[in-house]
C-alpha cells in the first residue's frame, strides 16, 4: 500500500477550461459586435454626459413623491398576493405534504412557468389586455414572484425535518392541519425572511414597471430621459435610489430582530 | 347549545402580534386599493379583455420570423454570458475587498461595502436607460448595464462567502508565516469556491430574465422585438417570443439545478 | 521508554521568561511562566481543559501573543515585527487539522513553503521545482506518497493529520508545535501519528512540543513532560517522576475551575 515513489500527476483540466472560457468570450464580443473601444474613445463625453445630470431639479416634488408611493404600494400589493398564492400552492409542491404525485408535478410545473415568465414581459402582455395603469403592474409582480415565493416556501417545507409531520400524521391529521400546525410553525422565520426579500427585489422591479405603462415612478424616468430633461431624471433617480436604500435597510433591520 | 372555542393561549384569546401581523396588512392593503385601481369594476372590465388577449394568442405563428428570433434570443444569451463575466472579473478584488477577514483595513472594506451597495441599488432598466441615452441603442449599453448592477450583486456575495470560509483552515496558513494575500488565496478562495459557483448560477439564472427585457428600452436582446411585436399587435410574433423566453429560462433553470449538484459534489477540483 | 536525558542545557533553545496571557474578557490563561527547553527534546504538555496549554503553544508562535512577559526562540525574541518571520520555521500541527479541504494533498504540503515566496510567485499557484522535492519528501517521510493528488478532505483523519505533520516538515522547522493532535482520532491513528512524532523528534533532531490528554502516551513518548493548571506551571521533570500523587495533584483540583477553551473562543469569534 504505501509507495517511495510520486504517482504521476493527474491532469490538470484548468487551463483548458480557462482557454475555452476566453475563446467563448471572445467569439462573443466579435458575434455581438461590440467595441469597448468605443466607450474609451467616449470618456471625455461621458463625463460631459454624466455633468448634465449635476443640478437635480426638484420642482415636481409632490408628484414625484405620489408616484413613488404608488410604486411602493405596488410592489406591496404584489408581495402580499405573491404571498397567498405562494402559500397557497407551496404545500402541493412540497415533497413530504403533497396529496399524490400528480399534484406534485403540477404544483413544481406551475411554479417553475410563474418564475419563468420576467415580471416585465408580463406587465406588457397584461397593459395591453387591460390598459394602463398600477393595476397590470401589480398583477404582472404577483404572478411572477409567486413562482419564487412558492419555490422558497416549498423548500422550506421540506427542510422541516420529517418526525414533526410523523407526529401529525401518528395523531391522525390531514393535510390542511399539517400544514398549520406542523408546516407554518417550523418554517415561520425563513418565510418572512423571503418574504421580505420578495418585497425588497418588488420594490426595484415596481420601480421600472412604468416603462411598460404599467404605474409607478418609471414611466416619467423614461419620459424625463427620452425629452433630455437630465436635471428632473437626476431627482427622479435620487428619489428611486433613496426609497430602495431606505427599503433594503428596513427590512434587513427585521430580519435581524427576528432572528 | 353553546359551543366555545379558545386559543391555545393562557387567555385563551389570540396573540397580540399574531393579530398585529394580520391586521396590519389588511389595514394598508384596504387604504391603497384605490391607488392601484383594485376595484371590483377595474377586475371585471379587464377578466373579458384577458380573454379577448389570450384567443388572439392562438393564431399560427409566423414562421418566416423563425431566423430573426433565433439571432435575438441568441444575442439575449450572449449579452447575458459576457455581462456576467465581465462583472465576475470586476467583482472578484472588490468582493476581495469588501470581507471582513480578507480586507486590508476596517476603512477599505466598509467604503467597498458601501460602494457595491450604492451600485446594486438602482434595478438594470434604470442604468440601462441611462447607458442607452448615452450610447445609443444596441447591445453594449445594455451589457454595461446588466455587468454594473451584476459587480454590485456578485461582490457582496463573494464577500459574503470569504467571511463565513472556516477559521481553522486560514490560521493552519498562518500558523506558517504566511502573509495575508496568501492566506486569501491559499484558504479562502479554494475554501468558498462551492459558495462561488452557487452565487454564480443564481447570477446568470437572474441576469438571463434581466437581459431578456433590456430591450424594452432598446438596449439589446429579444425585448425590443417583444416591444414593438406588443405595439403592432402582432399576435403572430408574440406568442413565439414569450415561448422561447419561458423555454430558454427553463432549460437554464433545470441546468443549473442539475450544475450546483454536481459541481458542488466536487468536480469542480481545481487544482 | 524513551530516557530523560539529565544534563542542564548550557543555552536553552527556548526560553520563556515571566509569560503571562490574560484574554480581553478578563481571564488569565497564563501566569508568570518561566521555561526552558532545549533543543531536539519531545516535551509533553498536561493538564485538564482550560489549563491554558493550547494557550501556551499559541503564545510560541504568536497565533495568540502573549500580553507580558519575552518568548525568545532559537536566540530571536517574538515581537509584532517578527511574527511571520518566526512562524516560517516553527510547524503547528492542529487538533483539527486545519488543513484547506478544497485543495488536494500536495498543495496544502506546500503551502509549508509559502512563507519563502513572494506575492506574485503565489498569485497563480506556482512552486520552484526544489519546494516539490521538499513537499515530496516530507510526504514519503508521514508515508502518503499515493495521496499526493487526492482531495484533502477525501482524507481519513489519521491521514488528515499526517498531511497536518508534512506541511509542518515541509516549512523545515527546527521546532513543531502540536496542538492535540490526536484529540480527534482513534487510538490506532493517534498511536500512528504519536510514532511519527516522537520518530521526526529522534532522527531529525526537531524539538517538538506536544498537548496531550492522555498521560499514558505522554509518559511513553515524552523525554521531559510539563503540567499547567489554571495557567500556572505545576510540574516539570521526568516521566519517571509524575508519579501517581503528582498526576492526582495536577488533575484533582480542578473541579472548580470555570470551563474555558481559547479554541472556542476563536472559532466562535
Amino acid at each position: 500500500m504505501s509507495i517511495n515513489t510520486l504517482p504521476p500527476k493527474p491532469l490538470n483540466l484548468f487551463p483548458l477550461w480557462l482557454s475555452v472560457i476566453l475563446a467563448l468570450l471572445w467569439l462573443i464580443i466579435w458575434d455581438l459586435g461590440v467595441d469597448f473601444k468605443d466607450l474609451l474613445y467616449g470618456v471625455e463625453d461621458m463625463t460631459e454626459y454624466f455633468s448634465r445630470y449635476g443640478t437635480p431639479n426638484f420642482s415636481n416634488m409632490s408628484s414625484y413623491l405620489y408616484l413613488m408611493v404608488q410604486t411602493l404600494v405596488t410592489a406591496f400589493w404584489g408581495t402580499v398576493l405573491a404571498f397567498i398564492m405562494a402559500a397557497t400552492i407551496a404545500p402541493y409542491a412540497a415533497r413530504p405534504l403533497t396529496p399524490n404525485a400528480v399534484a406534485y408535478r403540477v404544483a413544481r410545473e406551475l411554479l417553475n412557468f410563474m418564475r419563468a415568465m420576467p415580471d416585465l414581459l408580463l406587465a406588457l402582455i397584461f397593459v395591453s389586455s387591460m390598459g394602463l395603469g398600477p393595476l397590470p403592474g401589480v398583477l404582472a409582480l404577483s404572478v411572477h414572484t409567486a413562482g419564487f415565493l412558492g419555490k422558497f416556501f416549498a423548500e422550506n417545507m421540506e427542510r422541516v425535518p420529517a418526525g414533526k409531520y410523523e407526529a401529525l400524521s401518528a395523531v391522525g391529521a390531514g393535510f390542511t392541519q399539517k400544514i398549520v400546525f406542523a408546516a407554518w410553525p417550523s418554517m415561520l422565520r425563513e418565510a418572512v425572511g423571503n418574504t421580505l426579500y420578495i418585497f425588497d427585489r418588488n420594490v426595484r422591479m415596481a420601480a421600472v414597471l412604468g416603462l411598460v405603462g404599467a404605474g409607478g415612478i418609471g414611466l416619467e424616468l423614461h419620459d424625463a430621459l427620452r425629452l433630455f430633461k437630465y436635471n428632473q431624471a437626476s431627482a427622479l433617480i435620487i428619489i428611486i435610489l433613496i426609497t430602495i436604500v431606505v427599503i433594503d435597510n428596513l427590512s434587513s433591520w427585521i430580519r435581524k430582530v427576528l432572528n | 347549545m353553546n359551543p366555545s372555542w379558545y386559543w391555545p393561549t393562557p387567555s385563551g384569546k389570540p396573540p397580540l402580534t399574531a393579530v398585529l401581523s394580520i391586521v396590519l396588512p389588511i389595514a394598508v392593503l384596504i387604504l391603497t386599493a384605490s391607488t392601484v385601481d383594485m376595484s371590483y369594476n377595474k377586475i371585471f372590465y379587464a377578466l373579458p379583455r384577458m380573454l379577448d388577449f389570450a384567443k388572439n394568442l392562438w393564431v399560427i405563428p409566423d414562421w418566416q420570423y423563425l431566423p430573426q428570433l433565433g439571432t435575438k434570443m441568441l444575442e439575449t444569451v450572449e449579452m447575458t454570458l459576457l455581462a456576467t463575466m465581465l462583472a465576475v472579473i470586476i467583482s472578484m478584488p472588490l468582493g476581495i475587498l469588501a470581507a471582513k477577514n480578507a480586507s486590508p483595513h476596517p476603512w477599505i472594506f466598509r467604503m467597498t461595502r458601501d460602494l457595491l451597495s450604492f451600485i446594486r441599488a438602482l434595478p438594470e432598466l434604470v442604468w440601462a436607460l441611462v447607458f442607452v441615452s448615452a450610447l445609443g441603442l444596441g447591445p453594449l449599453p445594455g451589457i454595461m448595464a446588466l455587468a454594473l448592477v451584476t459587480v454590485g450583486f456578485m461582490g457582496k456575495f463573494i464577500a459574503e462567502s470569504i467571511e463565513v470560509v472556516s477559521a481553522k483552515a486560514i490560521e493552519g496558513l498562518e500558523s506558517t508565516g504566511c502573509n495575508k494575500l496568501q492566506s486569501i488565496l491559499y484558504a479562502m478562495l479554494p475554501q468558498a469556491v462551492p459558495d462561488f459557483i452557487g452565487s454564480l448560477l443564481y447570477i446568470l439564472d437572474h441576469n438571463l430574465r434581466a437581459a431578456s427585457i433590456l430591450g424594452l428600452v432598446g438596449a439589446g436582446g429579444i425585448g425590443y422585438d417583444m416591444v414593438m411585436s406588443m405595439r403592432l399587435f402582432n399576435y403572430e410574433r408574440i406568442g413565439m417570443i414569450a415561448l422561447s423566453i419561458y423555454a430558454l429560462v427553463t432549460l437554464l433553470d433545470r441546468l443549473s439545478d442539475v450544475f450546483r449538484q454536481k459541481a458542488i459534489g466536487g468536480i469542480l477540483n481545481v487544482h | 521508554m524513551y530516557i530523560y536525558t539529565q544534563k542542564r542545557p548550557v543555552m536553552a533553545y527556548i526560553s520563556l521568561r515571566e509569560v503571562c496571557k490574560v484574554y480581553p474578557n478578563g481571564y488569565c490563561a497564563l501566569k508568570n511562566i518561566n521555561l526552558d527547553i532545549e533543543a531536539g527534546q519531545f516535551i509533553a504538555v498536561l493538564g485538564p481543559s482550560g489549563a491554558g496549554k493550547s494557550t501556551l503553544l499559541r503564545a510560541m508562535n504568536a497565533l495568540d501573543p502573549a500580553t507580558q512577559g519575552e518568548i525568545t526562540i532559537d536566540g530571536v525574541t517574538l515581537n509584532k515585527k517578527n511574527y511571520r518571520k518566526i512562524r516560517a520555521h516553527i510547524g503547528m500541527v492542529f487538533q483539527q487539522f486545519n488543513l484547506v479541504d478544497r485543495l488536494n494533498v500536495m498543495t496544502n504540503v506546500l503551502v509549508g513553503r509559502l512563507a519563502e515566496h513572494s506575492w506574485l510567485s503565489s498569485l497563480f499557484y506556482l512552486f520552484p521545482k526544489t519546494d516539490y522535492q521538499i513537499a515530496e519528501a516530507a510526504l514519503r517521510e508521514v508515508d502518503l506518497l499515493d495521496k499526493a493528488w487526492s482531495r484533502a478532505d477525501k482524507l481519513s483523519g489519521g491521514q488528515q493529520q499526517r498531511v497536518g505533520i508534512a506541511r509542518a516538515l515541509a516549512q523545515q522547522p527546527k521546532l513543531i508545535l502540536a496542538d492535540e493532535p490526536i484529540a480527534s482520532l482513534d487510538p490506532k491513528a493517534s498511536e500512528e501519528v504519536l510514532k511519527l512524532l516522537r520518530k521526526i523528534c529522534s532522527e531529525k533532531g526537531i524539538t517538538i512540543i506536544i498537548n496531550l490528554h492522555q498521560v499514558e502516551y505522554a509518559k511513553q513518548y515524552a523525554d521531559r513532560i510539563i503540567a499547567l493548571n489554571a495557567g500556572d506551571l505545576v510540574f516539570d521533570g521526568s516521566p519517571e517522576q509524575l508519579t501517581a500523587a503528582k498526576q492526582a495533584e495536577i488533575y484533582g483540583t480542578t473541579a472548580e475551575e470555570i470551563y474555558y477553551e481559547p479554541e472556542l473562543v476563536l472559532a466562535n469569534a
